[in-house]
């Protein structure tokens, strides 16, 4: 069923249609709607799960890792400041192998008080085990959610599926709602080997000497690092379903091209028009999308990146005293590519900078011609500053 | 005892870091620094009484509707309980543990009630010894070392210049104390102990003085006479709470700073000395290696309650209670409003198996035995929290420093 709804919204209706059975959250601008519409949708009864309010997003996430430990699906959704706040237990949820799946909406971190699109506060997670999805519109973030309970069921790892504050979260878009019976068949009730258990008691998440440790630290490891496979294949099966297809990463043009745009999230929409643009100029551009940044979709990307000779990453985030983090991963995807090629890093659109054409098309000119409004800031070149 | 399980390769690891079989093997007792200790103690009541009252004990026999029971347990402790029922500041009820709960219990009104009920209580005439005390003054610490001293079979007369006897209580406000009140609590306490009460007598302390001269020892009680009183010369004076050795036959009761002068508040207090003075008069009288020899006083208890056990007055009573329950005084509570108070009591310092330290022990190492009589602690995985400890409603787990 088509229906007009808003990114949060969206995400609120994959979660009832995934059948969560514990909801816990606490509420935070822009990510808000989610939970309320979650809420009602439990109050009203048509959705038999726990809602849990709780009292700091700390323990939204503790109670969905005992939620899950317990055999429940569990989600929760935040947003900046709620998500920082939450990073000791995102560690837990990874490092307890519990599916938890939840939202994040892409806000800036204060200070300076900001609620609008910046990628730093889940960029800054990259290193708590999550798998981390970028959404590109509406109809990607209901989808990936019901993907990204699938692959975190089939792997025992915690998935974060973000949203750009307001580009996506309050935008309105026509989204194809699928209906109840086809999810079932996708996405089966969770039904885990090991739990919380009385009648089979264990201790989990016990102390554990430095030779299992490591063990069980390299399990994990190489768990996480297969998620990209699982995820495209995952993705395959929802498109027999659904006929839409949520790739690890996502190119455009590339095949032929010399330059290519490298981003997240929505602005990649974007930087496919500034592709074409780009390309009518006589420029041979192409863009791709890492819809995936943890683990890092190195397969696709080098895949996709095999003849380009000039990559320019636009980041929506910094990592203060180094550059765009997505600019950071990119190079660490680039080391062991044979040839020479050359990387330009922007910043911009962050605190909520509309990044559009017309923001994208003078950062690429700049990257080939060396002239161009972005100043240049150690190894990366930031856009939209004072003079 | 479980062996451990050896992991040999990455396949055997479980994904979710758990444990995949029993962790008895993991003696983490030797992890302990603090053991939990479980025994009965005094409950916080009866250790802030300055008389010590076993007031869980008698609180008990109340629940149980051994009202007699109860009332010679209280008489034990405390032979003026109708007084200090009236008087006594109560600090039991300050440290009582259902505060944390609800609100203390009302011992005050409890103890009213077992005194007020008791005015017939008799007892057994116990064995005269030759020995012959005179105890001068009868204000509240006069009659508790006359009334403990004649429960051990002393010949015991009270002597008291004025008319009326009470001593001190006698100038207290109707309010506080009716006069009939008082008079019918000594009459009861000179009953019990089989003692003689003399009063408007002139004391003389030289040959003519009949009863004086005759006495293996005179104590002067100082809630019991006026200022104007003067002690003979020869009087040694003797802090009941500090002092060891009587010497000389005439004793003048010195109190301390807190005591002096006379508050009807502190009433327990100088019960606690008189019966404290007693019990040294008594050591001093029948000497140790004698047949009355008294029991050690209990280390445990507060220095100012005497250990009872050598008294065991509640022996000896006997009573019909139950037919005296109408005659009950004005402020004092009927028997159902009692019942129903004495039921708040936890019987702190007592264990009564609620089993709280076992659903709390976070290591499952707090077991109820197999006769399910009492709960012992599994040493071998104890690793001293001290959860138990805090978790005991009635405080009866203490963690100590325990060498092994």
């Amino acid at each position: 069923m088509k229906k007009v709804v808003m990114g949060n919204e969206a995400a609120a209706l994959a979660a009832a249609l995934a059948r969560v059975q514990v909801v816990s959250a606490y509420p935070i601008t822009p990510q808000t709607v989610i939970v309320e519409n979650l809420s009602e949708i439990i109050g009203r009864g048509e959705l038999k799960a726990k809602y849990i309010p709780v009292e700091s997003e700390h323990s939204a996430m503790a109670s969905c890792i005992g939620a899950s430990m317990a055999g429940a699906r569990a989600f929760t959704a935040s947003s900046s400041q709620g998500l920082v706040y939450m990073h000791e237990m995102l560690h837990y949820a990874a490092g307890a192998r519990v599916p938890v799946v939840m939202v994040n909406c892409n806000r800036a971190l204060a200070p300076p008080w900001n609620l609008y699109c910046d990628h730093t506060d889940s960029l800054a997670q990259r290193d708590t085990g999550w798998l981390q999805y970028y959404c590109a519109d509406a109809q990607d973030v209901l989808d990936a959610i019901l993907i990204a309970y699938s692959v975190a069921e089939q792997a025992l790892l915690p998935v974060m599926i973000n949203l750009d504050a307001f580009y996506l979260t309050h935008t309105s878009e026509l989204v194809d709602v699928p209906d109840q019976k086809t999810v079932d068949i996708f996405l089966p009730p969770y039904h885990p080997s090991n739990k919380l258990d009385v009648d089979d008691p264990k201790t989990f998440g016990n102390v554990c000497g430095a030779d299992l440790f490591t063990s069980i630290k390299y399990k994990r490891y190489c768990d996480t690092l297969a998620l990209e496979k699982l995820w495209n294949q995952t993705a395959v099966k929802f498109c027999d379903h659904f006929n839409r297809l949520h790739s690890a990463v996502e190119a455009y043009q590339t095949e032929d091209a010399d330059v290519c745009i490298i981003g997240i999230a929505t602005a990649t929409g974007a930087m496919r028009l500034a592709v074409d643009r780009l390309r009518k100029e006589g420029l041979k551009a192409g863009s791709l999308r890492l819809a995936m940044v943890r683990p890092f979709p190195l397969e696709g990307f080098k895949k996709a990146i095999a003849n380009i000779k000039h990559v320019i990453v636009i980041d929506r985030d910094v990592s203060y005293g180094a550059e765009g983090i997505v600019a950071q991963e990119v190079k660490a995807g680039l080391f062991d590519h044979h040839g020479d090629v050359k990387l330009t890093g922007f910043i911009a659109g962050v605190g909520g900078n509309d990044m559009s054409v017309e923001t994208i098309v003078p950062l690429v000119q700049q990257a080939i011609s060396g002239a161009g409004a972005a100043v240049e800031a150690g190894t990366t070149l930031w856009a939209e500053v004072l003079p | 005892m479980q062996t451990k399980i050896i992991i040999k390769s990455l396949s055997e690891l479980p994904t979710m870091p758990s444990t995949i079989d029993t962790m008895v093997w993991n003696q983490t007792g030797d992890w302990r620094y603090l053991t939990p200790v479980i025994k009965n103690k005094q409950a916080p009541c009866s250790q802030s009484c300055p008389l010590g009252i076993s007031i869980p004990g008698y609180l008990n026999s109340v629940k149980n509707g051994n009202l007699e029971a109860a009332l010679a347990m209280l008489l034990a402790y405390n032979p003026l309980p109708v007084l200090t029922g009236r008087l006594c500041y109560h600090p039991c009820q300050g440290k009582c543990v259902r505060r944390k709960i609800d609100r203390a219990i009302s011992i005050q009104k409890i103890e009213r009630f077992l005194a007020d009920l008791g005015t017939g209580v008799k007892i057994e005439k116990s064995r005269k010894i030759d020995k012959r005390v005179v105890v001068i003054g009868s204000g509240p610490l006069g009659l508790s070392c006359a009334f403990y001293l004649g429960c051990r079979g002393c010949q015991v007369v009270v002597l008291d210049p004025c008319k009326q006897a009470g001593g001190a209580l006698v100038d207290l406000s109707p309010e506080k104390i009716e006069p009939q009140v008082l008079a019918n609590e000594i009459n009861r306490l000179i009953r019990l102990a089989d003692i003689k009460l003399e009063t408007g007598v002139l004391i003389d302390f030289g040959t003519s003085g009949k009863l004086v001269s005759k006495a293996d020892l005179i104590i002067l009680d100082p809630t019991g006479l006026s200022k104007d009183f003067s002690a003979p010369v020869s009087a040694v004076a003797f802090n009941p709470f500090d002092d060891e050795t009587i010497t000389g036959n005439i004793i003048t009761i010195k109190l301390s700073q807190n005591l002096k002068p006379f508050k009807a508040t502190m009433i327990a207090h100088y019960i606690a000395a008189g019966r404290l003075m007693a019990q040294k008069a008594f050591d001093c009288l029948v000497p140790r290696s004698g047949q009355q020899s008294i029991a050690q006083p209990n280390p445990d208890l507060p220095r100012q309650a005497v250990a009872m056990e050598d008294i065991r007055i509640e022996r000896f009573l006997s009573s019909d209670l139950t037919a005296e329950a109408e005659a009950k005084q004005e402020g004092t509570w009927n028997q159902e409003r009692v019942l129903q108070e004495a039921e708040r009591c936890l019987s702190c310092g007592t264990c009564t198996l609620c089993l709280q330290c076992v659903s709390f022990c976070p290591d499952a190492s707090i077991l109820l035995d197999e006769d399910t009589t009492t709960v012992t602690v599994d040493l071998d995985h104890c690793k001293g929290c001290g959860i138990c400890a805090y978790e005991c409603p009635r405080g009866v787990i203490t963690m100590e420093e325990i060498s092994p």
